[in-house]
């Protein structure tokens, strides 16, 4: 179940992109380009029912998965980055970092907006300095260590920023790149957007629908491969799956483990997945008794058996952590799985002087599929070793503020790795300062790797990683990641091309419906 | 009368000064943070501040209160914090969704209800009775969401004749009109039965029958004419709850209505559309009630006002 990622098909686009892709050569492929091409078989309508309701049509002013999907349609970003995590042109046709603070992007030539205005260095250095300026923009604070935004010629963009940001391009997958003609004016712009994207905005209704027909004139030879593409948000997730079993929706998101068989055995209907980019993590703690002491944390990682969890609770829907980082992303590494030992848990606890004190382990309330049958799990077996576990379901805002004032012992969540990359997970969690309000963790030797793991580099940055992550993992076990998430769809099985993407999005470009 | 529906407005106002002040205060005081809730969880510190600054939210709190109700009287309910737009427009634009399903399920709770209660008094300790009893009992005892879903299997995914879910359209309304019309349903259909048993056990019934009027006439002039005004007050408290939007039904069938909208609105913490959804209906439950008081001088000539 756990399909490996790189096992899955490759996509036409993502062999072109790979062929052509970071060598920046896809253009001088004429042929292979012109048989994937052929826009007059474009045709039919597919419509995708995605779990959060997009808000905004702004693409700097939110970090919600669905709109970021919805928006891809519509918006290009400069750089787009495939289901295997590897980076490739979009908007950009290469880039280049000529030392640790400068960036240099190439930009594609002969790219137009939906209004028929070109494409070019304006709308990057208009789009970066809106969203590192204008401090209301929920993606404001990413791009505050931006510093110059300059154009080098019609076709090119220089970026420095105050300190080294080898995240930068992966941060770009998520923004995209607006007309420079919407400035000043953005709040009308926003009532009727238009980008440079496969897909044209033609209806929206705020938090319901949005209804995309495609654009002709896309750069891409042969996408989009539909004429048109209705994005429904449905949070109901019996809702999405009653609609896809019905032939309403041709595409499901979030799907929970155990609708799985249903949707299987539901005819005209495919279920697809792929690990995710997402990590459980459950954090403990760290500046309170007892759970500052490493012996107690040792004792319950190796009171939780993760196999049984996932076997019966996932119904194998996961895949047991090796790492902080999860697979594809620079620094993934293999540490090996946490043993489930509970006779030398015993040991432990009785080691650090644990006299049954009752820990608070805090949910957000139903944010995670699962959680609360996956916690109480874990207090059964914690039960079993002698540690007392008090669960706490509490709404979402109050469990974070009772996180933010410290008062829980182990807190459930999660974190998805947007965008595809490990920087931000560990610059918030694991420095002093963004981790003084969440799982108080203090270690300068960790916070001088995070440092010097933020270099464009990809070696310096696996070896720093990997460097950074032995220590959580071996020697201070600040957090229990127990499994990787599996990423689940629901798809019609008349649509072709699809991917069941690790990152959460429902990408509808390539795909095309027979 | 002009004098009484004259006091009954001044209190509605006061009401909704009430309201709003709680409303706010509460909103307020209640644990969680709306720029940490808009922000991804690992947003630093200074960018939360930022946030709260841009969103007015650093300010005392009687200072945000006069903000708020100058623009209030200026018809400006603030910026949702979430759909970064106008909260009032974002309420607006769900409004009409739930005046059609309130209007769908009004239709239904009084044109099934109401005969079903009917049926059952008149034909008392009958096999229409037990009938139309066993009918409201489910409706009244079967869970909405789960009536909804199973609705959903039969109707729309095995036999696809109606839509899942959304609005485009009348087909779109059956579904959840059902759904949410089935407890106050079969609530009228019990409050009306009982109401016209209690009623035709009386001396003027006999008075009616005994001189010859035709059944018909009995039932309907006189006996439900005394019958119907506890159903009218039940009636008139049902649209206002109806109003303020039906949560479950509103998720169950994806359905653009105002319910989801403050659900969300309160977990994500978007004090502006709280607000703005509650104010306006404190506003309609205050009419409906008013407007349902004055219908009864006209259902019965012994209640006068004023």
């Amino acid at each position: 179940m756990n399909t490996p990622k790189r096992a899955q098909r490759l996509s036409r686009r993502q062999f072109l992109a790979t062929s052509g892709g970071l060598l920046g050569t896809a253009l001088s492929l004429p042929s292979l380009a012109a048989v994937a091409g052929g826009a007059a078989s474009r045709s039919g309508q597919i419509v995708a029912a995605v779990s959060e309701r997009a808000l905004t049509l702004d693409p700097a002013d939110h970090y919600s998965i669905s709109t970021t999907s919805m928006l891809r349609h519509v918006f290009d970003p400069l750089i787009d980055v495939t289901n295997d995590s590897r980076f490739v042109p979009a908007l950009a046709e290469s880039w280049e970092a000529q030392n640790d603070t400068t960036w240099r992007f190439t930009l594609r030539k002969g790219v137009t907006f939906h209004d028929g205005s070109p494409f070019n260095a304006d709308s990057v250095v208009y789009t970066l300095r809106r969203v590192r300026d204008d401090s209301r923009l929920i993606k404001s604070f990413v791009y505050q260590d931006l510093d110059a935004i300059e154009p080098d010629g019609e076709h090119a963009v220089t970026v420095t920023s105050k300190r080294p940001f080898g995240s930068l391009p992966s941060h770009l997958t998520m923004l995209g790149i607006l007309p420079a003609g919407a400035a000043g004016k953005e709040e009308s712009f926003f009532q009727k957007p238009i980008g440079t994207g496969p897909f044209r905005l033609t209806e929206w209704t705020r938090g319901e629908k949005a209804e995309l027909s495609a654009n002709p004139d896309y750069w891409k030879p042969g996408v989009p491969k539909a004429e048109k593409v209705i994005f429904r948000f449905v949070p109901e997730v019996s809702t999405r799956a009653a609609g896809l079993r019905a032939g309403e929706f041709q595409v499901i998101d979030r799907v929970p483990p155990d609708m799985v068989q249903t949707l299987r055995a539901s005819p005209g209907v495919r279920v697809m997945s792929g690990l995710g980019l997402e990590v459980q993590q459950w954090l403990f703690q760290l500046a309170k008794d007892p759970d500052k002491d490493l012996r107690l944390r040792q004792a319950i990682s190796l009171g939780i058996d993760r196999d049984a969890i996932i076997k019966d609770l996932l119904l194998g829907f996961a895949r047991p952590a090796v790492c902080p980082i999860p697979p594809g992303l620079v620094g993934h590494t293999d540490l090996g799985v946490k043993p489930h030992d509970p006779d030398r848990a015993r040991a432990l606890l009785k080691e650090a002087g644990y006299r049954g004190e009752p820990l608070d382990f805090v949910l957000m309330k139903d944010l995670y599929p699962k959680q609360l049958e996956v916690t109480q799990a874990v207090q059964a077996m914690l039960g079993e070793i002698g540690v007392v576990i008090n669960i706490k379901n509490m709404e979402i805002a109050t469990a974070r503020e009772m996180r933010s004032a410290g008062r829980y012992d182990m807190f459930y969540s999660g974190w998805a790795h947007l965008p595809h990359d490990p920087d931000w997970y560990f610059g918030q969690w694991f420095t002093k300062s963004g981790a003084a309000r969440l799982n108080r963790y203090n270690n300068p030797t960790v916070e001088q790797l995070i440092q010097e793991a933020r270099v464009p580099d990809p070696k310096v940055r696996q070896r720093k990683y990997e460097d950074l992550q032995r220590i959580l993992w071996n020697a201070e076990e600040p957090t229990i990641w127990p499994y990787y998430t599996v990423a689940i769809y629901g798809v019609r099985s008349n649509i072709r091309n699809y991917q069941a993407r690790s990152d959460y999005y429902v990408l509808l470009s390539d795909v095309s419906t027979g | 009368m002009s004098q009484y529906v004259a006091r009954r407005l001044w209190h509605a106002a006061l009401t909704l000064v009430g309201v709003s002040i709680l409303v706010f205060v509460v909103l307020r005081v209640m644990p969680g943070d709306p720029a940490k809730m808009l922000l991804p969880e690992g947003a630093p510190q200074s960018a939360v501040e930022e946030l709260d600054r841009q969103l007015g939210l650093h300010r005392p709190l009687a200072a945000q209160y006069l903000i708020f109700l100058h623009s209030v009287f200026r018809g400006d309910f603030g910026q949702s914090f979430q759909y970064r737009a106008p909260a009032a427009r974002v309420v607006l634009d769900r409004v009409s969704a739930t005046i059609d399903l309130t209007i769908a399920a009004m239709l239904l709770i009084i044109g099934v209800g109401v005969p079903i209660g009917l049926m059952a008094a008149v034909r008392h300790r009958t096999p229409y009775d037990y009938a139309g009893m066993v009918v409201a009992v489910l409706g009244q005892s079967l869970p909405n969401f789960w009536l909804g879903i199973m609705l959903i299997l039969l109707f729309g995914v095995t036999m696809r004749w109606l839509p899942t879910s959304g609005f485009e359209g009348w087909r779109y309304l059956v579904l959840p009109s059902l759904t949410l019309a089935a407890y106050p349903t079969a609530f009228i259909a019990r409050l009306t039965r009982s109401g016209m048993l209690e009623v035709l056990d009386q001396d003027f019934i006999r008075t009616a029958r005994s001189k010859g009027l035709p059944g018909t006439t009995t039932v309907l002039r006189h006996a439900l004419k005394n019958a119907i005004i506890p159903v009218l007050t039940v009636i008139g408290l049902q649209i206002g709850t109806l109003l303020s939007g039906a949560v479950i039904t509103e998720s169950v069938f994806a359905w653009p209505g105002i319910g989801k909208l403050i659900v969300d609105a309160i977990f994500s913490r978007d004090f502006p559309v709280v607000q703005t959804v509650l104010i306006l209906s404190a506003a309609t439950f205050v009419l409906v009630n008013l407007l349902a008081d004055l219908l009864y001088t006209l259902v019965d000539p012994r209640i006068r006002y004023g």
